[in-house]
């Protein structure tokens, strides 16, 4: 299914280190699928410049991710949390740069859901 | 009565959690769905500090990065309030920061867990929580309970007094309070032998305990001394049921001296209702009802409704 002219990032997949654990499937798949709410209320506190709220969804995707096995997620959140708590918001390409690729990483955890 | 072993058998421990992250909330409880433990939940400091005062749980798992009132605030107020200052806290940190941690300990905190959690470690860090918990609460019982009788012992007593003493004031609820002295314990001793004695003792304590209510609160005094703290007792009921233990220790047939039976005298005194008599007066007034029963002949009880002699007769007995 790899289609050879899409750039990687949209076709990859990312699967959670739990996805085998019985005791964690259904938590994960919850997780999975609340993902595209939260892909959206990054990109309309990025594009309306809230960036405390930003901050907040940052925080608590950094929190989580991890928990339900998708720690590259956290990672991401948790360098957007950092950068908007040093106070770089005025770096607003930088940011958004950084928003996009948690964003990509969370549509790839849906792709390795759906796969 | 309460039954002391209720509170060392408690089966299953509770365990608060207060995280303003839901997805903290149904981690945490899969991943110690196997430890047999109830959660509490809360996702905001506030109501998490209700929950803690009107639950009391074993143990506390406290998030310091929340909005409204951060995990700090509500450390500090649990363990500023009486009711939750014992409840052991584990902090829950996004932060690696060492100062957090330091801050963490200092306020009281027994443990300190960074985000991402690494689920085994945390299930290690809860059991060993609980478990030191658990032996903590069987050493502070211990030192409250009287090893002969397994009542409440006179330190207990003097806390539980006060408290339940201002607790009635502050109501104006109904209480009353019993002294109970077994008569001529010392010619037991003598004739029968000290296990006799002991014995005495400890058939009283088991007659109190089991003509006593869930509510109330039997304790040695020290000696051959008891007291019963009745809360939500009026005078005159007070007697009915100090008047079925004399009754029942009169009745009792001993088996180490059949043919020597005991008796026991009390002094109550009880109240409805507000009295400006303070806690240590209570006590008094009720040794000056138990010498009067001594006086009047023994194996009987002397009772005073405070509510009705007041106040003449706190200071009358001055």
């Amino acid at each position: 299914m790899h289609e050879p002219h899409l750039p990687s990032a949209s076709t990859s997949q990312l699967r959670s280190q739990f996805a085998d654990d019985p005791e964690m499937a259904e938590l994960v798949e919850l997780f999975v699928s609340e993902l595209p709410d939260r892909v959206e209320s990054l990109e309309r506190a990025l594009t309306s410049g809230e960036f405390a709220q930003l901050q907040r969804l940052a925080h608590q995707l950094k929190g989580a991710s991890a928990g339900y096995g998708f720690p590259t997620i956290g990672q991401a959140a948790a360098s957007i949390e950092d950068a908007l708590r040093r106070g770089i918001e005025s770096d607003v390409a930088m940011l958004q740069q950084q928003v996009n690729g948690l964003i990509g990483l969370c549509r790839a955890a849906q792709r390795g859901a759906a796969a | 009565m309460t039954e002391i072993a209720s509170h060392s058998d408690e089966t299953r421990p509770t365990v608060l959690i207060i995280d303003d992250s839901a997805d903290v909330h149904r981690l945490l409880k899969v991943r110690l769905k196997h430890e047999e433990i109830d959660f509490l939940s809360a996702e905001r400091g506030a109501p998490g500090i209700q929950l803690a005062r009107d639950h009391r749980p074993t143990l506390v798992l406290l998030d310091l990065d929340m909005p409204e009132m951060d995990g700090f605030q509500v450390l500090r107020a649990l363990k500023d309030h009486n009711e939750t200052q014992h409840i052991p806290v584990i902090v829950l940190s996004g932060q690696q920061s060492p100062q957090d941690k330091v801050t963490a300990f200092e306020l009281g905190a027994v443990d300190y867990i960074t985000k991402p959690f690494e689920f085994t470690e945390l299930r290690v860090r809860v059991r060993s929580a609980l478990r030191m918990h658990q032996l903590v609460q069987m050493l502070a019982q211990k030192a409250q309970i009287d090893g002969l009788t397994g009542l409440w012992n006179r330190t207990y007593f003097d806390n539980r007094w006060t408290e339940e003493h201002a607790r009635a004031t502050r109501h104006g609820h109904p209480i009353s309070v019993a002294v109970l002295d077994v008569d001529h314990f010392k010619s037991v001793n003598d004739t029968f032998g000290h296990p006799a004695g002991d014995a005495v003792l400890q058939g009283l304590a088991k007659i109190a305990r089991r003509e006593a209510r869930n509510t109330d609160l039997a304790c040695r005094y020290g000696g051959e001394e008891f007291v019963l703290i009745m809360p939500d007792t009026r005078a005159h009921e007070a007697e009915i049921l100090l008047e079925r233990v004399r009754a029942a220790v009169e009745a009792t047939v001993w088996p180490r001296h059949p043919q020597r039976t005991v008796t026991i005298s009390v002094g109550i005194v009880g109240a409805t209702g507000v009295t400006p008599a303070s806690a240590a007066e209570w006590i008094e007034a009720a040794d000056r009802n138990l010498y009067a029963a001594k006086h009047g002949g023994r194996n009987r009880v002397v009772t005073t409704d405070l509510s009705v002699c007041l106040p003449g007769f706190i200071a009358r007995q001055k």
